[in-house]
């Protein structure tokens, strides 16, 4: 069964102009990624896999092409409705954490309700919930320098969680931890996956790509490869 | 996301930032401080005099050797020069004037000590000379005994009117008409006590013994002294005719020629209110100037303070945007920082201006006012200077790029 289609890219090119050079990041990429698909973006440095994940997020708008967001069109977007649309609809997780040095865990986890509008208890409520669902609950008064590279990854992932969003967007979220922590972490992806989120993982290491269901190989601004992974496993 | 937040953000950041909010601080608060320390301060100053001068009342005029505010060195040399006026000149314009009777002059010498038989007085006693019209013109009221008399004078009479601070100072109680009190070697008799007065610009009139003129020129004057006429008209409609009229006497009495200018000042309540308000319009320009640069310095460290907190948090902003924070609540959440951390210095400003201005007061004797317009206008100031001053760095943390806002380290 075909499931509910989110991001539908057809033919989208990003092109940087670098002096009076041309410079093709993304050549004519098409993709298409489905409701509850868990996805590794992977490449080198240099591969576009950056570009491509920007413009996934609504951080960038193609040079050329079609993207069509859960049926809306993105390349016309104006930079408010890609505020909007990345506060409603985009968790992002990234390799730093980008948490907010001076603000506790619960702060930390409502920053995008506070732009969304939501009430100061209500959004405190939920981002509480949010961070049990990630299993920290007893340190939601913590900072970040209070917590374990782990644990603020977690912050950062509630973070990304807490306004239900069609898509999570992980760039490299294991970067900064090590082993153990981020088989923990990968293990919380699995996790959010079986509960019905959407997650595109950007990486350009082959082991943390393994986690995901399908992995997407680019080169050169173009896709190489996209295969199931055969050794996906839930956890 | 509303205003309130963006608010309650704003002092999160003050306290985040220490350093950089004490420096933003201080230098709001010291130009607040000016401009607002100028303004009540002058206000304070001319609601006194004005209180003072209306003292005077309206029909009264002044013959004096120089103005009694003077600004400026070229008119001190031309002031210097004048010939001084002394008692013959006053007692010739006195026949000469027959508009009004009421003809008063005096003079003033510095502090003296007054002993009773008890005590001496501290050094810092105002001894006036005085006539009998002096009492008439400056309303002076007497709580006890009488005032100098035309006689005293002619007989010239060791005699005296004397202050109540004077007298609480040295001697027990204030039943003391008749005693003798020394001044300087001489002896007076207690013929009469002022009604208590108060203080003016930290001169208690209550601290003064006024004694016949002609004895205080000779025994207390030396040449250098020149005396002031007051002159009452006997109303209002007679004021121009007998301001004519003196002047007419005074030039004949100075041996003036037709095409000298007056070698005498003439002053009424209006010319000496005008040299006032300038005086202290000069004060409010001088605090005005002083304010306005130091503002002007204030808002140009602001704007770079807030560049290099824009710079320091371009991850943040990033993150922000990343999130879902749109451009212009960006650019609104910088702008109300910089406005509110301006207003909580323009507060600290005034409270230190209204702490001067209280002590100010104290030692002047002045009446504290709470000049609710400085107050506003104060606010209004730290505002505007906070939106001026914020609105640069805040417009460029707007328009960063959110990918590279967030890869920058």
């Amino acid at each position: 069964m075909e499931s509910k289609t989110v991001i539908d890219i057809e033919n989208i090119s990003k092109i940087y102009e670098m002096g009076t050079q041309q410079v093709f990041a993304l050549r004519d990429v098409s993709l298409k990624i489905g409701e509850n698909e868990y996805v590794a973006l992977m490449g080198p440095s240099g591969s576009g896999k950056s570009t491509l994940m920007n413009i996934l997020g609504c951080l960038d708008t193609p040079t050329d092409g079609k993207y069509l967001f859960k049926d809306e069109n993105v390349k016309e977007m104006t930079d408010n409705d890609l505020a909007e649309i990345r506060n409603r609809e985009i968790g992002f997780v990234f390799q730093t954490f980008n948490l907010l040095p001076r603000a506790n865990a619960v702060k930390n986890v409502e920053l995008p309700l506070v732009y969304s509008g939501m009430s100061p208890s209500k959004r405190e409520e939920l981002a509480e919930q949010t961070l049990i669902n990630v299993g920290l609950g007893d340190r939601m008064d913590h900072k970040p320098n209070e917590l374990s590279g782990g644990q603020r990854q977690r912050v950062a992932i509630a973070r990304a969680l807490v306004t239900n969003p069609a898509i999570i967007l992980a760039d490299e979220p294991t970067g900064n931890l090590d082993t153990k922590t981020g088989d923990e972490i990968m293990i919380l992806f699995n996790k959010l996956w079986q509960n019905g989120n959407t997650i595109i993982l950007v990486t350009h290491e082959e082991e943390v790509a393994m986690h995901a269901k399908r992995i997407i190989r680019m080169r050169d601004g173009l896709i190489e490869s996209d295969t199931e992974n055969p050794h996906f496993k839930v956890k | 996301m509303n205003i309130f937040e963006s608010v309650l953000m704003a002092f999160g950041s003050i306290r985040e930032h220490k350093l950089r909010s004490f420096l933003i601080l201080l230098s709001i608060s010291i130009g607040v401080f000016a401009i607002f320390g100028a303004g009540t301060f002058v206000t304070a100053i001319d609601n006194t005099v004005q209180n003072e001068m209306s003292a005077l009342g309206d029909n009264t005029f002044q013959i004096k050797r120089m103005p009694s505010i003077q600004m400026g060195r070229m008119s001190r040399r031309k002031y210097w020069r004048r010939p001084r006026i002394n008692f013959k000149q006053v007692e010739e314009l006195k026949q000469r004037v027959n508009l009004t009777p009421f003809i008063s002059t005096s003079a003033e010498g510095g502090g003296e000590i007054i002993k009773s038989r008890y005590i001496s007085s501290d050094p810092n006693v105002s001894l006036v000379g005085a006539d009998d019209i002096y009492f008439v013109n400056y309303n002076y009221d007497l709580q006890d005994g009488r005032a100098i008399s035309s006689a005293d004078i002619e007989y010239k009479r060791n005699v005296a009117v004397v202050g109540t601070d004077v007298i609480k100072k040295i001697f027990p109680n204030l039943n003391v008409i008749g005693e003798t009190i020394t001044i300087k070697n001489q002896q007076f008799e207690i013929i009469g006590i002022l009604k208590e007065k108060g203080a003016v610009l930290g001169n208690s009139q209550d601290n003064q013994v006024i004694i016949p003129i002609n004895l205080y020129l000779k025994y207390y004057a030396d040449w250098r002294l020149s005396l002031n006429v007051t002159i009452k008209a006997s109303d209002k409609v007679n004021l121009d005719k007998t301001i004519d009229q003196t002047i007419g006497a005074m030039r004949i009495i100075r041996n003036l020629k037709p095409w000298e200018d007056n070698d005498f000042e003439l002053e009424t309540n209006d010319t000496i209110s005008e040299q006032f308000s300038g005086l202290t319009s000069f004060l409010t320009v001088f605090g005005m100037l002083i304010g306005i640069f130091t503002l002007v310095a204030a808002g140009i460290g602001i704007t770079n303070i807030m560049l290099i907190t824009v710079k320091e948090r371009t991850k943040e902003i990033g993150l922000r945007m990343a999130v879902g924070a749109k451009r212009k609540w960006i650019l609104l959440q910088f702008i109300i920082e910089t406005i509110t951390i301006c207003q909580v210095g323009g507060v600290i400003g005034i409270l230190i201006g209204l702490l001067v201005v209280w002590i100010a007061t104290i030692f002047t004797g002045m009446t504290l006012i709470i000049p609710i317009d400085w107050i506003s206008i104060s606010i209004i100031i730290a505002t505007v200077l906070g939106l001026v001053s914020g609105f640069y760095p805040a417009y460029k943390a707007s328009k960063l790029d959110p990918i590279e806002a967030l890869r920058y380290e």
